[in-house]
């Protein structure tokens, strides 16, 4: 009954028109709240090349609750642990309203770009990236290559 | 532009600012909702979205925050230059819905009278549709009463006019013989007089001449002598002397003599009549007297004549909505002023929608006001008297209208003022209006035709312009009671307690122009000073007029007493008004409006003249007599006596009487009983008016004591009070020689009546009222205001005390309303919780909460100790009865392994068992309600209770060896059974949307008789066919309102029939009662607790539990049959007890769920917990495997069917998840499927498969 927000109508509607580049992100058919995201590696970043699949959705209380984002594709990155959570502050105590599907997205590709091992969610990963930042980014690329860039 | 329609974009909501607030940051947002939900209450701050920054929240809220003007100013310019169309929720402010207290752009929702969000107004709007086409249908059903009445009206015109055709030449004929005798005489004594005259002439001129001729004679004669005497010439001789002197003695004697037989001659001829010439004529001139009053009386008693009663119950009232009762309340009191003026037909608009029930109590009143005035013996009399009536009514009616010094008509016209407030659509006055209840011609109403020119179809916003009823009414010929309230009377006695209620008012109304008429204008003509006499003491208290009505009864009574030993039941009423005036002591006045009324009637009485007064009285002696034939056609039984034999039969009159008494206290205390809980609101609103109307409360207790001192003691005080007896033996003394002793016992009836009635305090106020107008005429009667004020006052009690009543018991009605129609589940939408549920079936409320609380508590459903209450509820159980059948009937199809006997019990619902079969029919009972209860497994043996006694009620092999006594019986195991499939029996449908057709049909179960219900999916409706795939019905279209479907997938029928429909792209439930009427639904979209994400499939189980396969959300989730969450189960994940993208659910009388796991490709069987019990299945294609395996069914003896939608076959497992067989393949031939839905297994073995790209079901 309860009928989409027309907030998320409108972003929905807006991803479709006017996509960010390196990001797509599709709702479900059967699911408008549930989005098919990919994200394209960052240049210049160990992710480059790859593609990355997560699952995003919208909460009930979305916007005043931040949506729910995961990484689907396995990836190397300190701040995205093995089941793809990612630890981003926007997503949690930092989330605003004024925050979109598509900010959040570009966070994310940010992150990428910029991995932040000092607030880590894999503390292996991260372990070696502050200890080692080049095999760090060498097994990110590995992974990239391997999980990202199949199909 | 871009750029600046994104300065006007609210960051939150992404829309159109809205009242843009300013935060201290300069941030601005919506205030509402985007604000709003930003707020952190617990540290009373926000948090700009934008910069972070945090803002202490000002004391009153966001709205606190400073108001955008700049932003504004920008989005009006915006508006201008873009031309585009403001949010017609611009500006509104968000507010709580009043009912289901969500945010929300609420508008008033004139059903409810709150402020209420959209959807919550859908969805009574969606009501209002459903009781006004249920009304409608009632109409349409009590139409024939009309009908019957036209038909009876026409019938008595044919009547009337033989019957004046017939006394037109009775009059004929005796105006010919009477002319014709007097004709005759007339000739003959003409006659006898020419007659006469010409022998006494004959005579008297023989006479005449002989006496010419003597005198002439003697003349000559003596001439003769003179000359011969005097010249003394000798020329006679002597002897000629001597004969000339005899000559001349004899003539002298002869003159002397001579006497003239004066009184032969002046004999006069006069004319002898018979009878006194002026009584002749008065008697001829008043040959003949047409008799219309006594011929009228008949008409009302329906004896004589032969003319017909119109039929006796007819239309019932709407009882499903209290509100709507309330309404017609309302309704009926506007009414109640009756048809005369244009102001209330209007304002009868006030009850919108309910413009089309025709109200006719009220309009019967007025019309029997007048044909009582028609019937007058003094035709310009009354009328005269009655157009004075109206217009001092009408008078009457506008004053009250100002004037709202007293609490009752306080709050009522509040109420009105409030209903003014709303608009009224239909309202126009040049629309046709029923001249009998001023109902106006829906169609012609503007606004509904250009509804319907704008929108062809769509007749849903007045659904019905329910023409207004033919002007014909039987009761200006009958003078019946009228039939609203006579035709409810003999369904129920509840009933009959509100119609009695409503009968009230109308007798009230009715009696008043009857009465008064009369009784006015003798005062008026007569004592001009009688009404100086009264004005000054006028009382505008109600105890007061109701003293003087009393003091009038009384005086009356007292004549009776004197004439002849006062009945018991006399004195108890003087008692009782004696009683009153002696409580209400503290107003003075009010006895001395007795003493005044009764010195009024006193001084009345004197100048009559004897016939005057019996014309009078005569004219009055009827209005008693009818509107007591109305009181007491209240009670249901009326009596049809003719007037005179009620008046004349002074031992019989009392019989009456006593039943009313028996009725009155039945009905009272069923009331009592039915209504326990509820009897304390009136009561205490009542005593707050009672508080504010000083002496109503008095009134109520005292008449309640009235009734047990009334006997005891005779009450001196009284009659001290009244002191003039003798006084008013004079008054009536002339009358009492004709009729006032006749007259009584009709009166005592009543007031006994009264009395009684006055016993079940909550019934007086209504009775006063009943006693008032009439008895109160003599004094109230000169005081315009007084007795509006009376009746108004009393108009508003009864009100609401009927409101009360009606709204107490309107579940009921609505239950028995509805049991007419052999439909099981009447539940109003009103009662949600499984204790309503209850008392709307007519149970004792008190005894099923305690059923329900023990067998809640206890698991084991001891339900053999419940006998004793449940006896006393199956008293009131009976009248289930009728409605269960029908579900009783499924009953025993579906689990059909009962003996006769049992049959027998469950046919009759619980209603009427002997203690033996109590206990198991108890169960039955609970079960068969589909009563949410929570012990588990006992459920099935709630009919084999009693072979299972010893056995756990949790054994399962029991219960299934039981269930499955049918199967067995059949004398096929079902394994063979299954084995023995191979041929499709018969399929139904094809694509399309007539019915009989499907597009894409999803989910398919069996109903009562064996009925198959198919949910017609993207028909967005549900179809029903008989076990031979003949259509039944249909219901449902496409929408998000109640009763329409988007897309719905599953259907379930409950044991009650009921159908539970998966509305799957409305994400929600609906229930629909056996007739398919929407009765309730729940759900939204959402992943919390009672939400759902495209719901598929869905079950019941025996206890009425709802299983809904919540597809999105990957979990089964449980209800009760009310739409309360119970609890829920599976995630998704591939794990056991895990579930993904469940579609189709069954539940077995064993409460084993079988589910199937789609995604998963399996079956997974959980007990009612959620428990994982077993799970059967892989993906492949072998036996025993599935592709996305979809419907699933099992068998009362727990064999599974699932449908496999991926392989497109059937497959068939043994209850411990072992493959039995499979059928079927691919293709569109018998027995072929293309894309598997849902499948349901008759009870008797039958397989229906919904083969949905086939867009059929098939029945192996």
């Amino acid at each position: 009954m309860a009928a989409l927000p027309r907030r998320i109508i409108k972003e929905t509607q807006r991803l479709m028109q006017e996509p960010v580049p390196g990001i797509s992100a599709v709702p479900d058919d059967s699911n408008a709240r549930y989005f098919h995201v990919i994200v394209t590696g960052p240049e210049d970043s160990p992710f480059e090349g790859g593609l990355f699949k997560l699952e995003l959705f919208l909460p009930e209380d979305y916007p005043m609750s931040a949506p729910k984002v995961r990484f689907i594709t396995k990836i190397y990155h300190p701040n995205i642990d093995r089941l793809g959570r990612i630890c981003l502050d926007i997503l949690k105590d930092k989330w605003s309203p004024a925050l979109q599907i598509r900010t959040v997205l570009l966070s994310i590709q940010a992150l990428l770009s910029a991995p932040n091992p000092d607030d880590p969610l894999a503390n292996d990963v991260a372990e070696l990236w502050k200890v080692n930042e080049s095999e760090a980014i060498r097994n990110a690329k590995e992974w990239t290559r391997r999980y990202a860039m199949d199909n | 532009m871009e750029q600046f329609e994104q300065l006007l974009t609210c960051a939150i909501c992404l829309d159109r600012y809205r009242n843009p607030k300013l935060l201290p940051c300069q941030h601005s947002f919506c205030m509402e909702p985007c604000l709003e939900g930003l707020v952190d209450y617990v540290r009373r701050q926000v948090k700009c979205p934008e910069c972070r920054a945090e803002h202490r929240i000002p004391y009153q809220g966001v709205q606190g925050f400073p108001t955008n003007v700049t932003l504004q100013r920008f989005l009006e310019l915006h508006i201008e230059i873009t031309g585009e169309l403001p949010d017609p929720t611009s500006g509104q402010v968000m507010e709580r819905c009043n009912v289901c207290s969500e945010k929300s752009y609420c508008s008033f929702c004139h059903h409810c009278d709150k402020k209420i969000c959209d959807e919550c107004k859908g969805a009574h709007m969606e009501i209002l549709r459903r009781e006004i086409s249920r009304i409608n249908n009632q109409i349409r059903r009590g139409l024939h009463r009309l009908q019957d009445s036209l038909n009876l009206v026409e019938k008595n015109v044919q009547n009337i006019q033989t019957n004046c055709l017939s006394v037109g030449e009775e009059v004929e004929e005796i105006y010919r013989r009477l002319n014709k005798a007097l004709k005759d005489r007339t000739e003959y004594l003409r006659k006898e007089i020419d007659r006469y005259l010409g022998t006494e002439m004959r005579t008297l001129t023989g006479l005449k001449d002989n006496l010419e001729q003597e005198i002439s004679n003697i003349l000559s004669n003596c001439d003769l002598a003179d000359k011969h005497m005097n010249e003394s010439v000798d020329i006679w001789d002597d002897c000629e002397l001597m004969d000339a002197k005899e000559i001349f003695l004899k003539t002298i004697e002869f003159i002397r003599n001579f006497e003239y037989e004066n009184t032969d001659y002046t004999r006069k001829i006069r004319l002898v009549l018979g009878h006194d010439p002026n009584q002749l004529v008065l008697h001829v001139a008043g040959y003949g007297d047409l008799n219309i009053a006594s011929s009228s009386s008949p008409f009302s008693q329906g004896t004589s004549t032969g003319l017909l009663q119109p039929p006796g119950p007819g239309l019932m009232r709407s009882k499903s909505d209290h509100r709507l009762a309330f309404r017609n309340q309302d309704q009926g009191y506007e009414r109640g002023y009756g048809d005369q003026d244009q102001d209330n037909v209007l304002s009868g608009r006030k009850f919108g929608e309910r413009t089309q029930k025709p109200e006719k109590t009220d309009r019967y009143g007025s019309s029997y006001g007048r044909s009582g005035a028609d019937y007058g013996d003094d035709y310009d009399h009354d009328r005269s008297a009655r157009s004075k009536y109206s217009s001092r009514f009408r008078r009457r009616n506008t004053m009250a209208d100002d004037d709202s010094d007293t609490e009752s008509r306080g709050v009522r016209f509040h109420e009105q003022q409030h209903k003014n407030e709303r608009e009224r659509p239909l309202d126009t006055e040049d629309v046709t209006k029923g001249p009998l209840s001023g109902i106006t011609r829906l169609a012609d109403s503007p606004r509904v035709m250009k509804k319907l020119q704008e929108n062809p179809t769509g007749k849903k916003e007045k659904k019905e312009p329910v023409t207004p009823q033919p002007p014909k009414q039987p009761q200006v010929v009958t003078k019946r009671p009228p039939p609203p309230a006579t035709r409810q009377v003999s369904e129920e006695d509840e009933i009959s307690k509100i119609k009695k209620q409503n009968k009230g008012a109308t007798t009230s109304t009715e009696t008043a122009p009857e009465t008064r008429p009369a009784e006015r204008t003798t005062t008026e003509e007569r004592l001009p000073t009688q009404r100086k006499l009264n004005a000054p003491e006028a009382p505008s208290s109600t105890e007061e007029s109701d003293g003087t009505a009393t003091a009038f009864q009384q005086q009356q009574q007292r004549k009776q007493a004197q004439t002849k030993p006062a009945p018991p039941a006399t004195r108890r009423s003087s008692d009782a008004s004696h009683k009153k005036t002696a409580r209400s002591a503290s107003s003075d006045s009010s006895s001395s409006a007795e003493s005044s009324s009764s010195g009024a009637v006193r001084s009345t009485g004197a100048p009559f003249t004897t016939e005057e007064v019996k014309q009078k009285y005569l004219a009055r002696s009827e209005v008693p007599a009818e509107t007591r034939s109305r009181t007491s056609s209240a009670s249901a039984k009326e009596q049809p006596k003719p007037f005179q034999s009620r008046f004349l039969n002074k031992t019989s009159t009392p019989q009456p009487t006593p039943k009313d008494e028996d009725e009155e206290s039945e009905t009272s205390t069923e009331e009592e009983t039915e209504t326990e809980e509820e009897s304390d609101e009136p009561s205490s609103k009542k005593t707050e008016e009672k508080m504010i109307k000083s002496d109503i409360g008095a009134l109520l207790a005292r008449s309640a004591n009235a009734r047990d001192h009334g006997r005891k003691d005779g009450s001196p005080l009284n009659r001290s009070k009244y002191s003039t007896p003798e006084e008013s033996a004079n008054r009536y003394g002339g009358r009492r020689r004709t009729t006032t002793t006749d007259e009584e016992p009709p009166r005592y009836g009543y007031t006994s009546r009264f009395l009684n009635k006055s016993k079940s305090s909550a019934a007086i106020p209504p009775d006063d009222e009943d006693y008032t107008p009439k008895y109160s005429t003599p004094a109230a009667n000169d005081e315009d205001s007084k007795y509006p004020s009376n009746r108004s006052r009393y108009m508003a009690l009864k009100e609401r005390r009927q409101r009360l009543a009606r709204s107490r018991s309107s579940q009921q009605f609505g239950d028995e309303d509805d049991a007419e129609d052999n439909v099981a589940t009447p539940i109003s939408p009103t009662t949600s919780n499984p204790t309503a549920y209850l008392a709307s079936r007519g149970y004792g409320t008190s005894a099923s909460a305690h059923d329900l609380s023990r067998s809640r508590s206890s698991h084991a459903l001891k339900s053999r100790d419940s006998s004793p209450e449940r006896q006393s509820a199956s008293a009131s159980n009976e009248k289930d009865g009728a409605a269960l059948s029908s579900w009783a009937r499924y009953l025993k199809n579906k689990y059909g392994n009962r003996s006769g006997g049992k049959d027998k019990e469950s046919a009759s619902g619980g209603g009427s068992q002997t203690s033996g079969s109590a206990s198991s029919s108890a169960a039955a009972r609970r079960l068969s309600l589909g009563l949410p209860l929570r012990s588990s497994t006992d459920l099935a043996s709630s009919d084999d209770d009693q072979k299972n006694m010893q056995g756990s009620p949790t054994t399962h092999i029991a219960t299934t060896a039981a269930a499955g006594i049918a199967a067995a019986a059949a004398g096929t195991s079902p394994r063979s059974q299954y084995l023995q499939k191979c041929q499709q029996l018969f399929q139904i449908g094809s694509r399309g949307s007539e019915a009989g057709c499907f597009t894409w049909p999803r989910g398919v179960a069996v109903g009562p008789d064996n009925s198959i219900v198919v949910a017609d999916s993207s028909n967005h409706r549900v179809q029903v066919f008989d076990s031979r795939g003949r259509f039944l019905k249909e219901f449902g279209q496409y929408g998000s309102g109640e009763g329409e479907f988007d897309c719905l997938a599953g259907v379930a029928v409950n044991r009650i029939g009921q159908y539970i429909i998966a509305d799957r792209y409305n994400h929600r439930i609906q229930v629909f009662d056996p007739s398919g009427r929407f009765l309730r639904s729940f759900g939204s979209q959402g992943t919390a607790d009672g939400r759902f994400n495209y719901p598929w499939g869905i079950a019941t189980d025996a206890l009425g539990f709802i299983y809904v396969c919540d597809k999105e959300n990957h979990r089964i989730q449980v209800f009760q049959s009310d739409g309360t969450f119970v609890g829920k189960f599976g995630a998704i994940g591939n794990k056991e007890g895990q579930l993904e993208h469940p579609h189709y659910i069954a539940v077995s009388n064993t409460n084993r769920v079988i589910v199937s796991d789609s995604n998963n490709h399996r079956i997974q069987i959980f007990d009612v917990n959620g428990k994982v019990i077993t799970s059967f299945g892989s993906e492949g294609s072998e036996e025993g495997q599935f592709k996305f395996p979809r419907g699933v069914a099992v068998d009362d003896q727990g064999y599974i069917c699932v449908a496999d939608s991926g392989n497109n076959r059937i497959q068939i497992f043994h209850p411990d998840g072992t493959f039995l067989r499979a059928l079927g393949c691919w293709g569109s031939q018998k027995g072929e499927f293309k894309g598997l839905e849902g499948v349901a297994m008759t009870p008797d073995g039958h397989i229906l498969v919904c083969d949905r790209e086939n867009h059929r079901i098939q029945v192996f």
